[in-house]
C-alpha cells in the first residue's frame, strides 16, 4: 500500500515530541514481570504518554472556554480511559505499570500557554504524537487482542486529531492518510 | 467467528470505502451535503479505494456495486439525513478497520490501514461538524 509515514516538520510537531518524551514517554519499561517480547514494555511507553497527555491537557484547558473547553475535557477524559485500559492491558500480562508523575512534574516541561491558539496548537502536535504512536505499536504488538485494543484507541486519537484542527480552523482530516508525527 | 484471511479483510474494506465513495458522489449530485465538505470526503475516498486496489492487485472479487442502496436514496432527501446516515457508514467502517488493521496478517499493512482509519475517524469529525453538532460525543470526567 502506498503511503509512507512521513516525518512531521512543524516546529511545535518537534516541540511535543520532546515534551512527551521527557514526561515518560521514553520511560525505561518494567524490569520483572513479563517475558520479553509480550508487549508489555511498548504497552508501557504508550500508558505514559497518556499520562503525559492528560497532564497536557489539563494545562491546554486553563487557556479554553466555550466549545474549546468542552470538547479538550471530553478529550481528557477519553485519555484518562484509555490509559486505564492500558494498566489493565499491563497487569494482564504479569507487568508492572510504569508509576506517573507527580502534576508538577509534567507542567515543569510543558512550553508556556498564553492564548487559546497556543494550547490547541500544543494539543494538535500532541495528538499527532499518539496517533503516530499508537500506528508503530500496530506494527510491533505481538498478540490479536493487545493489537485490537491499540487500533481501538487509535481510531479514538484520530477522532481526537480531527476535532482538535476542526477548532483550529481546519479542515478535521489533512489528507487521506492521517499518519501522525513524531 | 472464523478468522478471515488478508484477502477477504482486504476485500470487505474494499467494498466499505466503495460504498462511501458512491454515497459521497451521490449526495454531491444531489446537493445532499455541503460541496466543499463533499468534495474533500469523496476525495479522500477515492485514494482509499485507489489505495485499496493496488494492494489487492486485481484480486478484489467483489468489484464495485452498481445499485444503489434504498437507504441512502432515502439519506439524499436532505443535508440533514445525509450527513446522519453517512456518519453510520463512516463508523461502521471505522469499526471495520479496527478489527482488519490489527487482524491483517501482513505486518506492513497495519499502518497504512491504520491511517485510512484515522482519516475515517476525522471523516466523522468534519460531518458532526457540517450538522451543527459537536466533534466529540460528550464523555463523563473521570
Amino acid at each position: 500500500m502506498a503511503p509512507s509515514l512521513t516525518r512531521r516538520e512543524a516546529l511545535g510537531g518537534a516541540l511535543a515530541a520532546t515534551v512527551l518524551a521527557s514526561c515518560g514517554g521514553g520511560d525505561p519499561p518494567p524490569s520483572t514481570g513479563p517475558k520479553p517480547g509480550s508487549g508489555a514494555a511498548l504497552l508501557g511507553s504508550l500508558l505514559a504518554l497518556e499520562r503525559a497527555a492528560v497532564a497536557a491537557f489539563g494545562a491546554c484547558a486553563e487557556q479554553l472556554s466555550g466549545r474549546s473547553l468542552e470538547e479538550v475535557r471530553a478529550i481528557r477524559a477519553q485519555e484518562r480511559s484509555h490509559a486505564r485500559r492500558l494498566d489493565r492491558l499491563i497487569r494482564g500480562l504479569g507487568g508492572e505499570p510504569p508509576p506517573g508523575r507527580s502534576a508538577e512534574e509534567y507542567a515543569r516541561s510543558f512550553p508556556r500557554l498564553e492564548s487559546a491558539a497556543d494550547a490547541l496548537r500544543f494539543a494538535e502536535d500532541l495528538k499527532e504524537r499518539e496517533v503516530r504512536a499508537y500506528l508503530e505499536a500496530l506494527t510491533e504488538l505481538p498478540s490479536l487482542e493487545l493489537r485490537t485494543q491499540a487500533s481501538r484507541i487509535c481510531a479514538d486519537e484520530g477522532n481526537h486529531l480531527g476535532a482538535i484542527r476542526v477548532l483550529r480552523g481546519l479542515p478535521a482530516a489533512q489528507g487521506p492518510f492521517v499518519t501522525g508525527a513524531l | 467467528m472464523a478468522q478471515r484471511s488478508d484477502l477477504e479483510l482486504l476485500e470487505d474494506l474494499l467494498a466499505r470505502e466503495n460504498r462511501l465513495l458512491s454515497a459521497y458522489e451521490a449526495a454531491l449530485r444531489r446537493d445532499a451535503i455541503d460541496p466543499a465538505v463533499g468534495e474533500l470526503l469523496r476525495d479522500h475516498e477515492r485514494e482509499h479505494v485507489r489505495a485499496l486496489e493496488r494492494t489487492l492487485a486485481g484480486r478484489a472479487r467483489n468489484p464495485r456495486a452498481g445499485v444503489t442502496p434504498p437507504e441512502l436514496n432515502a439519506a439524499l432527501k436532505s443535508r440533514e439525513s445525509f450527513g446522519r446516515y453517512a456518519i453510520g457508514l463512516e463508523d461502521e467502517t471505522v469499526a471495520a478497520y479496527t478489527e482488519a488493521t490489527a487482524a491483517i496478517g501482513r505486518p506492513g499493512l497495519r499502518q497504512p490501514l491504520g491511517s485510512i482509519m484515522c482519516c475515517g475517524a476525522a471523516h466523522v469529525v468534519a460531518l458532526r461538524q457540517s450538522l451543527g453538532d459537536r466533534s466529540l460525543v460528550p464523555y463523563p470526567e473521570g
